[in-house]
């Protein structure tokens, strides 16, 4: 990856100077600011996590990347194209969002994965859902499977195959195993690490240290609504101890 | 018409009078069981038995009149007052609006369909129901009563629904469908949920129950066949009235939920 550009924004000479961008962003909802002016290139390629204290904004930065809402002030722009000059289903649709829960729709797992594409009149054949299936790691018989009858860990893994049917460009994941077990998050990181190799962009929300060094390859530091430090995963955990880095966490997590 | 003699007010009085000890009983049974709705009880009664007597004198006037005109103005007048009356369980913005527009218009359209002539007999015009005050504004403002219901069901039924499926909801817009069809589902059983009461009440017509409208007809000494058939018009009324307030509560609700980029104003729970 261009690591050296990574900060350059002067230089626009054209789109893959700034692939995901956050100009001078703030929301702001019943007067309370959730995400402060925030300025912010993102790389087009790896995994970005996004890691900060609970109450940062994290899930706010996924929801205005999807656009499920909108920014109160500022630009966000892909591939050089403002967000506003994007159809919005459209954009949701290049990039998705796997939130922390499931939410999976009533009643089977191939109900769930064949959603995204038949909103664009789409059908899935056989081959591209056992397809799908395998990118989770889910057995094939699963696909008449209730996902009432499902795990936890098993559901996450279908909202991310649901997700991945509209063959996103960008896949945006809100703390997707904070409520699996180790196996399945083990899994479910697996399928992630596989997704950024097949060129897919990964921005994950992670509660979990261990997780941000296993996967990520750049890191965002929220805190307060703004981006106080944007490295590499690396330099980062080159830069502070273990134990300074709990700190930056523990702040308001004690709830 | 006058007022009626006078033994009969003394009677209606008394009659009155020994209501109150009804009354009395609920307000014991509500402060036996806690639950705390003495008040709401009593004011109330209060509240509507004044305004019920008030109908009830303006009615003899407005009974005398045959002006068509004036007698939609008492529906809408009628239409006003139910949708505020739905606006207050509501603590959220824009209700009225929605209620106004849903109530008058399913309303007036179902009213002026059954008053409109259809044929007629011996050069005298033929419609629905008869086009006057003694029809058109007590079934006018039983359609319009219950539109009121049926749409305030329906409402409370989206709002409590939308929020406990707000997850998915999001799910469904972040994969890129549209607003209306992420609620589609919801909308649907909401429909059910408000026409259902009503055609259980058609369902047990006259085996269970005797309506308001016959009960009221039969003891005005109206031929108890006649009372049936305008039982069964009034309820054919009600549900076409109450199906299209429905439709457009439901609409406009939706509507007024979700931003033109198909997103859901979260902040529309929580008005400040």
């Amino acid at each position: 990856m261009n690591g050296q550009s990574m900060d350059n924004q002067k230089q626009k000479n054209n789109g893959e100077d700034c692939p995901i961008c956050f100009q001078n962003v703030s929301f702001i909802i019943n007067s309370n600011q959730i995400i402060n002016n925030i300025s912010v290139r993102i790389d087009r390629k790896g995994i970005t996590g996004i890691i900060g204290p609970s109450g940062s904004g994290k899930s706010t930065f996924l929801r205005l990347l999807n656009r499920l809402i909108s920014a109160t002030t500022g630009r966000i722009s892909l591939d050089e194209k403002s967000y506003d000059t994007i159809p919005v289903r459209e954009l949701r649709k290049r990039i998705g969002l796997v939130q922390q829960r499931p939410y999976l729709f009533a009643k089977t797992v191939e109900d769930n994965l064949t959603y995204g594409p038949r909103i664009w009149g789409v059908s899935l054949s056989k081959k591209d859902l056992i397809e799908l299936l395998d990118k989770v790691a889910l057995p094939h018989e699963f696909l008449d499977r209730d996902v009432e009858n499902l795990s936890g860990g098993e559901q996450q893994r279908v909202s991310v195959a649901r997700s991945l049917a509209n063959n996103p460009d960008i896949l945006l994941l809100d703390e997707p195993t904070s409520a699996l077990d180790i196996v399945s998050e083990e899994i479910l990181e697996n399928t992630i690490r596989n997704l950024s190799q097949e060129g897919i962009k990964i921005i994950i929300v992670t509660h979990s240290l261990e997780q941000t060094k296993r996967l990520t390859d750049q890191l965002l530091f929220l805190k307060d609504g703004k981006f106080i430090e944007k490295t590499s995963t690396k330099e980062f955990f080159h830069k502070y101890n273990e134990k300074e880095i709990r700190g930056f966490f523990k702040k308001k997590e004690s709830r | 018409m006058s007022l009626a003699p006078e033994t009969e007010i003394t009677e209606m009085l008394f009659r009155i009078l020994f209501s109150i000890l009804l009354l009395t009983l609920i307000v014991l049974l509500s402060y036996w069981q806690n639950i705390n709705l003495e008040k709401v009880f009593t004011w109330s009664f209060v509240r509507g038995f004044i305004q019920i007597l008030l109908m009830a004198s303006i009615l003899i006037v407005i009974f005398e009149l045959r002006d068509l005109l004036i007698l939609y103005g008492v529906l809408l007048f009628m239409c006003v007052f139910a949708a505020y009356t739905a606006k207050n369980r509501f603590p959220y913005p824009n209700i009225f609006k929605l209620e106004l527009v849903a109530i008058t218009t399913a309303s007036i359209f179902v009213m002026v369909i059954v008053t409109t002539p259809i044929l007629t007999i011996d050069s005298t015009p033929i419609s629905i129901i008869e086009r006057e005050g003694t029809y058109i504004i007590p079934m006018g403002g039983m359609v319009i009563a219950n539109v009121m219901v049926m749409t305030t069901i329906v409402l409370e039924r989206l709002i409590a629904d939308i929020k406990k499926s707000k997850g998915t909801i999001e799910a469904a817009l972040s994969l890129g469908d549209s607003s209306w069809n992420s609620v589609k589902p919801i909308l649907k059983e909401s429909f059910r949920a408000g026409l259902l009461p009503t055609t259980n009440r058609v369902a047990v017509l006259g085996i269970v129950t005797i309506p308001g409208l016959m009960s009221g007809m039969i003891i005005g000494g109206v031929n108890p066949v006649i009372a049936a058939i305008y039982q069964v018009i009034i309820f054919l009324m009600i549900l076409s009235a109450g199906f299209i307030g429905e439709i457009m509560i439901g609409f406009l609700f939706i509507k007024e939920l979700f931003t033109s980029e198909d997103q859901l104003k979260i902040s529309w729970f929580n008005p400040k």
